[in-house]
């Protein structure tokens, strides 16, 4: 019996190359089975997203099926993609399902969407009879794995953007952020990124205000929001929890009296300003009021950059966990 | 016996708080606080029961009663607070304050080793010992939460996160949630123990009573100023801490 991975991912590709070979997410199990037709293969399973395309291959002549795989992959889409590809044999190839089910081979260390990913890819080759024995036992051992990594490692601890970490303070604040309402000054693409990741996780208000009302407008459709002239943004920090400003001014645009004028009226409830602008849109004096808790882009750049490093810094421990599950395993082929 | 479930309950607390305390300096959660807390209550529940049949009435007679009851008192706060707020962390708050009343409970002298029968029982007497107690354990965890809140707010201020501590610390909303909660509790509370107190027969002058008016209106005041005009959550927080610490002094003079 023989193990087998092929594949090519954001490492080894660029997406010019990746895009040719991705696997449409309804067609997994499809390709599984069609893959079956390759002399000396038992089982297989393809797993394509948007970094990655590979295909785990097992079956007593796996590697020449394989290299059989590559070529008419080389055929049907060209053979420049050819350097792209990586193969994984035996234990290799089952540490490194491993480490993509972990998210340690992902672009975004530990990043979880991969496991969700792997497990539907999985799915669809089981549900069209693509896998047997050998790949049933590796893909349950690995979402095993998958699940041990994040409970017991640091691997998905702190955010690793900018967006994220704002989040992840903004929760930090006020707790579950249904029912949280946020205004967005500067309708610029940091601004919209950190203001969406705070409606993913449940704000539910979100107005959004700039000098180009157009863009205001643009912007406040796309979440849902209501767009507020520039001159008229004033009263509304009145009933808002987070402020994000990212407009391209060169002085200040939320100023301390801005913020005091609206304080009886807040009851003084917490309020949480982003500042992503450079130069900074909020007078640091602002932080020095009570319950602003205010944050700019260095300190939320810093704090991402301090959980990829503890992230990294988990890549070993995570190794050692999937070493020592994989022995216990004892997989054929392996 | 009572003596010993009270030893008992004062090492269950003080290894559940350095256990507590332990996991949050490494960063992790610790799931136990809540089961260690579970057994400093029913070691003070055994406590309370061997000199309340001892006394044949609410075991409030003298200061070592007195501070066991407020210990009680703050556990059974944390116990029904603490799960349903996910406030795990506020365990491992409660379990120091928890010892200290306890252990000044243990020295020598402060604990009658002989409870007596209570004679002429009053149940307005005893609806005000029990009330007022109760109430204390309440203004306590508010003060334990308020603490708490505190130290988040300055690590938030100040841009300090990497701590254990502040994984493991609670939202701030929460916590502000969560200490007004115990504010109102307390308070309603203690006025039902002051009314108590005025119904009940009087043979000295009542000076601690006008202390407990004096406590109520310095709460009562705080938590108006807070639901009419607002106040900032710092404020909110130092208040309580204060008031609780002034108030446990005063009655210890009183």
């Amino acid at each position: 019996m023989e193990l087998v991975c092929v594949g090519l991912n954001h490492r080894t590709a660029p997406v010019e190359v990746r895009e040719r070979f991705a696997v449409p997410a309804g067609k997994l199990g499809e390709s599984a089975k069609q893959l079956l037709e390759i002399e000396g293969l038992g089982e297989s399973v393809v797993l394509s997203t948007c970094n990655r395309t590979e295909f785990y291959l097992a079956g007593d002549h796996a590697e020449d099926a394989a290299a059989t795989l590559r070529r008419k992959l080389a055929e049907s889409h060209g053979a420049d993609s050819d350097p792209h590809w990586y193969e994984h044999h035996r234990l290799s190839a089952a540490k490194h399902l491993c480490r993509v089910v972990c998210g340690l081979d992902s672009m975004v260390l530990g990043e979880t969407e991969i496991f969700g990913q792997a497990k539907e890819a999985y799915r669809q080759a089981l549900d069209a009879g693509a896998t047997s024995g050998v790949l049933n036992r590796l893909f349950q051992r690995a979402f095993g794995v998958g699940k041990k990594v994040r409970t017991d490692t640091r691997i998905q601890e702190g955010a690793t953007s900018v967006a994220g970490a704002s989040v992840e303070l903004a929760e930090k604040i006020f707790g579950k952020l249904a029912g949280c309402r946020v205004i967005v000054i500067g309708a610029g693409e940091m601004s919209r990124q950190t203001a969406q990741a705070l409606v993913s996780r449940g704000a539910s208000s979100v107005f959004v205000t700039n000098r180009s009302f157009d863009k205001a407008e643009a912007l406040a459709a796309e979440m849902g929001g209501r767009a507020v002239k520039f001159d008229e943004w004033q009263p509304v920090l009145a009933g808002v929890d987070v402020v994000i400003s990212s407009t391209s001014a060169p002085h200040p645009v939320v100023l301390p009296h801005h913020i005091e004028s609206v304080r009886r009226v807040r009851k003084f409830r917490p309020l949480f300003l982003i500042d992503i602008a450079v130069p900074r849109d909020i007078d640091p004096a602002c932080g020095d009021i009570e319950e602003v808790y205010l944050y700019d882009i260095d300190t939320l750049e810093q704090l991402a950059d301090e959980a990829r490093t503890r992230r990294q810094r988990q890549i070993a421990e995570c190794d050692r966990i999937i070493e020592e599950e994989l022995r216990k395993l004892n997989l054929p082929g392996t | 016996m009572d003596r010993w479930f009270l030893i008992a309950a004062t090492a269950l607390a003080a290894v559940g708080g350095v256990i507590g305390m332990w996991s949050v300096h490494k960063g992790t959660r610790n799931r136990w606080t809540v089961i260690w807390m579970i057994a400093v209550f029913a070691a003070q529940l055994g406590f309370l029961s061997v000199r309340g049949e001892a006394r044949a009435a609410c075991p409030l007679v003298g200061l070592g009663e007195i501070l066991v009851f407020l210990a009680w008192s703050l556990t059974l706060f944390y116990l029904v607070v603490g799960p349903t707020y996910r406030l795990s962390l506020l365990g491992v708050f409660t379990a120091p304050v928890v010892v200290v009343f306890q252990a000044v409970a243990l020295l020598p002298g402060v604990l009658d080793p002989d409870p007596q029968r209570v004679t002429g029982s009053d149940p307005w007497r005893e609806t005000h010992a029990a009330m007022s107690v109760l109430s204390y354990g309440s203004l306590a965890l508010a003060a334990v939460a308020g603490v708490m809140f505190l130290v988040l707010d300055r690590q938030l201020k100040d841009h300090h996160l990497q701590s254990g501590l502040f994984r493991n610390l609670p939202p701030v909303r929460e916590l502000l949630k969560s200490m007004v909660r115990l504010l109102w509790i307390g308070v309603a509370l203690l006025s039902i123990g002051i009314i108590a107190g005025f119904l009940m027969p009087r043979q000295s002058g009542g000076g601690h009573l006008v202390a407990a008016l004096a406590v109520w209106t310095g709460y009562a005041g705080l938590l108006s100023v807070r639901l009419v005009r607002g106040l900032t959550g710092r404020r909110t927080a130092t208040v309580a801490v204060l008031l609780f610490v002034v108030s446990l002094s005063v009655f210890a003079l009183v």
